[in-house]
């Protein structure tokens, strides 16, 4: 064996260094400057982003579901045309009938034929808005959080990545934070960024920016119907993630969840319907099915329902039901998630 | 030397059934070997040191700060290398040891160069850019000592870090945990049933058996026998040498294996071996102080254990 030359470095190191090519530098101390304490959540939502990306169908329903708001910006160019220019106002004739058949909604109709728009203007932007949330959004809302949401905790059970987590300095908090944060980029992407943006395009082309004195309180309105939209969605689909290591049965409790809520709902109403009589147009319907006590079995009917109450459609009294089952759902959720985490750290 | 680790009276019961009974240790730097049948309490050890279970009673320190109350604290300076298979799904072995260190507070540029400078140091080479799914159960061993050790812990506990490695990788798994703790200083916690894995690099062994501590001793004072003797093998026919020793009024006893024990202090006698086998003509194969082997004192510890229950 031949002798170590001075300066060699330590056999050992030459015995872990074998093998290596000539860059290896061995191990080496670190002593640099760590970053806030604060941002450890972000870094698992990133991470949860980007596992997310990589499913093209996921890019695909992201893409599809900003077509809603092109359609919506449509109304606002619609509405703010007719404002300034007489003769756009027949064409605004399709979007009067869809209006709700309620007492505010007539009042708007009259204002309109009267050629008053700065009166009406906050109530239909706010009603453009809520549209937007409370059907295409709301379904892609459910498309979305279900591709996204099953694996994220799933996987970590599945791959006992909970002791990477936790042998670190992270808590429940934090973890949980991170994987409802990756959650919510892509309902604000769906839903929150579209919605400031068309609140924006309406300003834009409103007669003068005198319109935002009238209506500051929507961009308020639609971070409080995303917030409603979000929370209680993403807490329970990722409940429903950690309660399996099988992505897909998180999948199939998600959207059965929205399924049978829907149709239990329909098939209630529809036999109250059957039972008190027919209603003599769509719109009556539609306010029956709204004001219906059965609104309560269906998720997606209750969400709508606060919703509506965000954007200042209904009173509070008459959401209160709602705006309970959403705690009520949002606080379960979160302590069979948090015990959920905490479970694999326990045996 | 200052205790890194200091454990008093620590008990853990998971319902009815108590996982560590009393259990007072001190850890001091260098490698300590943990050793201990199945079930004796050594993973949940390692959870109490990590605050990820709360203990029944007792208290304890590590590195200054209180175990269980200071977790996030402990979190921060130690590197765990558990013994389960965990990875995290999706990521190539690069992402994953730089997540590792993001969560530690790395900046995200900084823990990427640090996870390549670590990858290169656990000898993880291209198998780095590939999906940990697609790993080798010795590459993931690798990578979760990579992910161990990213942050430049003072602590590192490492739960059976050479199993699943050939025993070429084994031998330099435990070059790097040597190095690590002889030229970095770092303070290792080892815990394996690989006892000549524990005989080769650790300083100090604690033995559990049924939650409680049953041997915390320096190896080398562990492996000094009750009489101190000293083994001898020889080259040629032992039969003269053998009567010449008796003759000296030394003892001696003849193993199977014909290692020849011979009691009294190693060094006095070791010089009369070399006199005699002159006079006797045979050639003095191998001499050494005779010790205690580290299987020996697990088992006796363990079945200590059971006789007293």
């Amino acid at each position: 064996m031949s002798e170590q030359s001075p300066g060699a470095p330590p056999a050992s190191a030459i015995d872990v260094m074998s093998g290596h090519g000539v860059n290896h530098l061995g191990y080496r101390g670190w002593n640099g400057k760590l970053e806030s304490g604060g941002l450890r959540w972000t870094v698992i939502a990133s991470v949860g982003i980007r596992r997310a990306l990589t499913s093209s169908w996921l890019k695909r329903m992201l893409f599809l579901a900003w077509l809603p708001a092109l359609w919506l910006a449509f109304g606002f160019f619609l509405w703010e045309q007719a404002s300034l220019y007489p003769e756009w106002r027949d064409s605004l004739t399709p979007m009067m009938r869809m209006l709700p058949r309620t007492p505010a909604f007539d009042e708007i109709r009259e204002s309109v034929s009267s050629g008053d728009f700065e009166t009406s203007r906050h109530t239909v932007w706010a009603w453009l808005l809520q549209t937007f949330f409370r059907y295409p959004q709301g379904v892609g809302m459910v498309m979305v959080v279900g591709m996204v949401a099953p694996p994220l905790i799933s996987q970590d059970i599945r791959s006992r990545a909970f002791l990477i987590y936790f042998s670190r300095p992270l808590v429940r908090v934090e973890y949980v934070l991170g994987k409802v944060a990756s959650l919510w980029v892509f309902l604000s992407i769906i839903s929150t960024i579209p919605a400031l943006l068309l609140y924006a395009l309406g300003v834009l082309l409103s007669p003068s920016l005198g319109v935002v004195s009238a209506t500051w309180d929507l961009p308020l309105r639609i971070i409080g119907a995303s917030v409603v939209l979000m929370l209680p969605t993403s807490v329970l689909a990722l409940c429903f993630s950690s309660m399996t290591q099988e992505s897909r049965y998180a999948g199939f409790a998600w959207f059965i969840v929205w399924i049978l809520g829907w149709f239990t709902f329909a098939a209630a109403t529809a036999s109250n319907a059957m039972n008190g009589g027919q209603f003599t147009s769509r719109g009556e319907r539609a306010a029956a099915m709204q004001e219906s006590a059965w609104t309560h079995l269906s998720l997606y009917h209750t969400l709508g329902r606060v919703q509506s109450w965000v954007f200042g459609f209904s009173k509070l009294e008459d959401v209160t039901v709602s705006i309970m089952i959403l705690i009520a759902i949002t606080v379960i959720s979160l302590a069979v998630l948090f015990r959920k985490v905490s479970a694999p750290m326990r045996v | 030397m200052p205790a890194l680790i200091e454990l008093t009276e620590i008990t853990k019961d998971y319902g009815k059934f108590r996982a560590l009974d009393h259990v007072s240790l001190k850890i001091e730097s260098g490698v300590t070997g943990l050793l201990g049948p199945n079930g004796a309490g050594k993973t949940t050890l390692i959870k109490v040191l990590l605050g990820l279970v709360r203990t029944t009673s007792g208290h304890g320190r590590l590195l200054n700060y209180e175990v269980g109350r200071q977790a996030r604290e402990i979190r921060a300076k130690v590197g765990y290398m558990p013994e389960d298979d965990c990875f995290l799904h999706g990521m190539t072995g690069v992402e994953c040891v730089q997540f590792v260190a993001q969560l530690s507070l790395f900046s995200p540029v900084e823990a990427l160069r640090r996870a390549h400078e670590i990858l290169d140091f656990c000898g993880l080479a291209q198998e780095r850019y590939r999906p940990v799914e697609t790993y080798s159960t010795g590459m993931r061993q690798k990578m979760r000592f990579a992910q161990a050790i990213v942050h430049d812990p003072p602590v590192l506990i490492l739960d059976e870090p050479t199993s699943g490695l050939d025993p070429e990788e084994r031998q330099i798994m435990l070059n790097r945990i040597r190095l690590l703790a002889k030229d970095h200083g770092k303070a290792v916690l080892i815990c394996t049933h690989i006892l000549p894995d524990v005989q080769s690099i650790s300083d100090s062994v604690v033995i559990l058996a049924r939650g409680r501590v049953q041997v915390s001793e320096k190896l080398s004072e562990l492996s000094r026998p009750v009489v101190p003797a000293l083994e001898v093998r020889l080259l040629g026919d032992s039969t003269r040498f053998l009567s010449s020793i008796r003759n000296r009024g030394i003892s001696c006893e003849e193993r199977p294996n014909g290692t020849l024990l011979l009691l009294g202090d190693p060094m006095t006698l070791a010089d009369d071996v070399w006199k005699l086998a002159a006079e006797c003509g045979v050639g003095v194969r191998s001499l050494t102080p005779s010790r205690n082997s580290l299987e020996e004192i697990f088992l006796n510890a363990v079945r200590g254990e059971t006789h007293h229950e």
